[in-house]
């Protein structure tokens, strides 16, 4: 079937089989793998993408659910070659070690910031619940989401450009 | 967008795509679980819900999507029906069955414990969406008919349900619609009075029972656990009392007297229900135990109020 969808800004049409996930038709047919998968049983949250700016785990939902709908994944984090806050603030405080996690986490602080630009670190703990990190531990991926909101104009502001 | 499809080539003497191995596992895996679907059908009105064998609703697809679904050859996505998710009637409220959770606990704001004016039960939406086992964004794709259709025992829109005395509107195979409390809807661990083909429409929640006081208890094994037992009691403005016992049995259990009982009526009436659960998040006896406790502590708060 022909799905079609906005990802990171660009409306796109795939064929793609009715049973697809959507994760499996962002990284296999999109090839964009920067959405990662883990458990498949929607526990991990690592497939974390936002769908119309909401967080959702993306092997929670078909490809064909998503029709027509406006998909961020982490490669629509960073604009114009500058990184957005939240992926400069887990370079500044170690939010990750091996990086699995990592681009779900970033959606959600993303999603988080975008409604509560000064959240505490209960509402930061409770937005990225039901996403595990196995190796970081969650203190400094709470830390990396404070410094994205302190510093909302993030790598911008310090001119850093993204190493391409 | 400039993104290549999975890395392959065209072979020159079929014109089929080839993959390299590793794409080729990869696209095995990716369609594991649903390995027999054949088919999603996405119909925007009701001639469209007619099931074939083998071919299932489609709700929010948290739990069709999270185990392997043998037989399963095709869905029938709910979600493009158009159903205004929650309405307000004269009767009281209609929740769509394709209502997500989320939907659901916005209702009432979570910031304001206040029940509005007349809405005594208000809180009971937040509470009962909270005691899903799962974080906000599994509640913003999953669906309060999905919910009590799978009808796990620690369902908790059947427990939301059935506490409030909510009428299932059911669309049956041939065209026409029936009507049964959800309480009775819910006949024990993934099983429901739905035959193939049939599709939970709404929930009716009567105006009385959203005007009524309530209250609400729930435990677990651990902070975050799936429930061990979930007590809901209401009082009617006639005085009618019903304590809805959900979670630890195997069906929800709806323990009715004409006015607040006594501590031996309800402790006697707790007494009979014979179908508590077993599993690792709780024992029979525990969760007899438990919710035989917070019957009384809710007896006790709704005679206080
Ligand atoms: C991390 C996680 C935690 C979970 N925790 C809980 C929990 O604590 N308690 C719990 O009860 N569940 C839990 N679930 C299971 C599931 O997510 C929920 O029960 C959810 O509400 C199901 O809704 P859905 O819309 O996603 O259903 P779907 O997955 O779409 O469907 C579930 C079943 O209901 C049928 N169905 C769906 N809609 C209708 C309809 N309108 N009419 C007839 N049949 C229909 C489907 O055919 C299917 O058989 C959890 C799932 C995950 C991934
Ligand atoms: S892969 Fe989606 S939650 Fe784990
Ligand atoms: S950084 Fe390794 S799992 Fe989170």
């Amino acid at each position: 079937m022909q799905i079609s969808m906005t990802v990171n800004g660009d409306e796109i049409t795939r064929e793609a089989e009715p049973r697809v996930l959507l994760v499996h038709f962002i990284r296999e047919i999109l090839g964009l793998t920067g959405t990662h998968w883990g458990c498949d049983t929607s526990n991990c949250g690592t497939c974390v993408v936002l769908m119309d700016g909401l967080p959702v785990k993306s092997c929670t939902v078909l490809a064909a659910m998503a029709d027509g709908h406006d998909i961020r994944t982490v490669e629509g984090l960073a604009t114009g070659g500058v990184l957005d806050p939240v992926q400069q603030g887990f370079m500044e405080e170690h939010g990750l070690q091996c990086g699995f996690c990592t681009p779900g986490m970033m959606l959600t602080a993303r999603a988080l910031l975008d409604r509560n630009p000064h959240p505490d670190d209960d509402q930061i703990r409770e937005a990225i619940s039901g996403q595990i990190c196995r190796c970081t531990g969650y203190a400094t991926i709470v830390r990396s989401v404070q410094w994205a909101a302190e510093h909302p104009a993030g790598a911008a502001a310090t001119g850093e450009e993204v190493n391409a | 967008m400039a993104r290549p499809d999975p890395p392959g080539w065209e072979d020159a003497d079929s014109g089929r795509k080839r993959y390299k191995p590793v794409t080729l596992m990869m696209l095995t895996l990716m369609t594991m679980d649903l390995i027999d679907v054949r088919e999603i059908r996405v119909p925007n009105a009701r001639d469209g819900l007619v099931f074939a064998p083998g071919e299932r609703p489609l709700g929010g697809g948290t739990w069709l999507f999270s185990e392997p679904q043998p037989g399963l050859t095709g869905l029938v996505d709910l979600t493009a029906l158009g159903w205004d998710p929650i309405r307000r009637t004269e009767a009281g409220l209609e929740i769509a069955a394709t209502c997500t959770i989320a939907e659901l606990a916005a209702l009432t704001p979570r910031e304001s414990r206040d029940p509005r004016p007349g809405q005594a039960a208000d809180a009971l939406f937040w509470q009962c969406a909270g005691s899903l086992l799962a974080s906000f964004k599994i509640w913003n794709v999953a669906t309060v008919g999905g919910n009590v259709a799978l009808a796990l025992p620690a369902g908790p829109m059947t427990s939301l349900a059935a506490s409030l005395d909510a009428v299932a509107v059911i669309w049956t195979a041939d065209g026409g619609e029936r009507r049964t409390p959800v309480a009775e809807l819910v006949t024990g661990v993934r099983s429901t009075g739905l035959t193939h083909g049939e599709v939970l429409r709404s929930l009716e929640i009567p105006e009385s029972s959203l005007a009524a006081r309530t209250g609400f208890r729930r435990i677990a094994l651990s902070p975050l656990g799936r429930a061990g037992t979930v007590v809901i009691g209401r009082v009617d403005s006639s005085g009618e009392t019903v304590i809805t016992v959900t979670g630890g049995t195997t069906r929800p259990h709806q323990l009715r007297f004409d006015e607040i009982p006594g501590e031996r009526a309800l402790a006697d009436a707790v007494d009979g229900i014979d179908d508590w659960y077993s599993d690792a998040h709780g024992t029979p006896d525990w969760r007899r135990a438990m919710s035989l406790l917070f019957a009384e502590q809710l007896r006790g708060e709704l005679e206080a109020t």
